[in-house]
């Protein structure tokens, strides 16, 4: 058994980990986190997208060895309370979830996205989610949902 | 033999020597990893041991007066983003590296990665190739440095023995009026989207004649492989239409491609034509010619 500390959504653990085990295993069987999702299990389809250190990674390619020292978004750390973070409030007004299976990992490309990047364009965005399947919706909505939360966040940062 | 990925240790050396003591102790049933974004889409059935190299600092882009120098552990987006890889004729790197697999696969794959895989379709190589890059392998012997095409050995296969892992990749500085280009022809922008055929090109002019020419393409071979042929026919010539037409057929004469699922090979030979034209056109349009 390794060990490795790593921060998830804020909280700090110390976790004894398999050198195999991904970091989609960890967060959903080890720490309960079952919004992040297992789709393809081969960095196909994006459902299983978190920022590792401020970056959008696929936890389903990624050994959570590796992430040793390392802080980690999930899902559940985007809201405050039962508050929506901008990002998810966007998805809600436009419409941009349907079966919701590919929303948590769309999210977190677009949060990832809009930390670097806070007044992204149309381009932009389709790039940066270029690695998030929807086969429900397609991609207009989660598009237009992503430029609105930038706006959204903008306006909060203007305050 | 088991029949599912299951390495029972996970090392992580804090220097080169105890790197290769591991690897070597394992006998090549160790396997670095780094992104491990291609590792765990093939989940390889015969790793006992996983090798990280996060703590020997190999993510690092240096620019000096001899060239410029690449850790192997550097991410792909690193790359992409790089100040001193946007200026000519190094931003084929950057350009090769923005049509490779997605933006969010780039956040955590590496260039050493790229190239240790050794997939005859690989992206990056030919683009190194071009710009006559070496890389430095370590090993319990120290370290080598080997000219990048003399890396691979075929179908996933390198030179790399079972002690050697690769640090570093090496561009050396380039005279004034070098061009360089990269051109990737695919179906699609996915993560599976690997290449049917790739070109790069790099010219070096002196007044109006070719002083240097490189042409190197992949997927068209076990490994990717340079058009020796076209870099005659280009070299000291005055470049016009013609030169450039017959210097790409001939990369196609010498590329070997087979037919799989992605193209015929037919097809990807007439492709070579087009694609090395197209290079060679972007290279000497980026000297001003």
């Amino acid at each position: 058994m390794l060990y490795i500390n790593i921060k998830v959504n804020g909280k700090e653990y110390e976790l004894g980990v398999k050198p195999y085990e991904t970091l989609l295993e960890t967060l959903r069987d080890k720490l309960g986190l079952t919004g992040t999702k297992l789709g393809c299990g081969d960095g196909e389809c994006g459902a299983c997208t978190v920022n590792l250190n401020g970056k959008a990674v696929l936890s389903c390619l990624t050994l959570v060895a590796q992430t040793d020292e390392k802080e980690i978004l999930t899902i559940e750390g985007l809201q405050n309370g039962a508050e929506l973070h901008p990002i998810q409030e966007s998805f809600v007004e436009n419409s941009a979830i349907q079966c919701g299976y590919c929303t948590p990992g769309l999210v977190m490309s677009a949060k990832a996205l809009l930390e670097e990047n806070g007044d992204p364009t149309d381009e932009n965005v389709r790039e940066k989610i270029a690695n998030n399947l929807c086969r429900c919706t397609g991609y207009e909505q989660p598009v237009r949902a992503i430029l609105e939360a930038a706006k959204k966040i903008r306006g909060e940062n203007d305050r | 033999m088991r029949n599912i990925f299951r390495p029972s240790e996970f090392r992580r050396p804090k220097d080169l020597h105890e790197t290769s003591w591991i690897l070597s102790s394992f006998e090549g049933r160790a396997r670095v990893v780094a992104g491990g974004t291609e590792l765990l889409v093939h989940k390889p059935l015969d790793v006992d041991c996983l090798v990280g190299l996060s703590k020997l600092d190999l993510d690092y882009i240096r620019n000096g007066r001899a060239g410029i120098t690449i850790g192997a552990g550097t991410t792909l987006v690193k790359i992409e983003e790089s100040e001193a890889l946007s200026v000519e004729p190094y931003r084929i790197l950057r350009e090769a590296t923005r049509l490779l697999a997605t933006p969010t696969i780039r956040n955590t794959a590496t260039i050493g990665g790229n190239i240790c895989n050794a997939s005859p379709a690989v992206d990056l190589p030919p683009a190194l190739m071009v710009l006559d890059a070496k890389v430095i392998i370590s090993g319990l012997e120290g370290t080598r440095e080997i000219p990048i095409a003399d890396f691979f050995e075929g179908v996933k296969k390198t030179v790399l023995s079972d002690d050697e892992f690769m640090v570093e990749v090496k561009i050396p500085a380039f005279p004034e009026n070098t061009g360089a280009s990269f051109q990737k022809l695919r179906h699609h922008q996915t993560s599976i989207d690997i290449a049917i055929v790739n070109a790069a090109a790099r010219l070096s002019f002196a007044g109006d004649t070719v002083k240097e020419a490189k042409v190197a393409m992949g997927s068209v071979a076990a490994t990717p492989i340079y058009s020796k042929k076209a870099e005659e026919i280009l070299k000291g010539k005055i470049l016009d239409v013609d030169i450039v037409k017959r210097a790409a057929e001939a990369a196609s004469g010498e590329a070997k491609p087979i037919d799989d699922i992605r193209a015929s090979a037919g097809y990807r030979k007439r492709m070579v034509t087009v694609l090395v034209e197209r290079a060679l056109e972007e290279s000497a349009r980026r000297c001003g010619k």
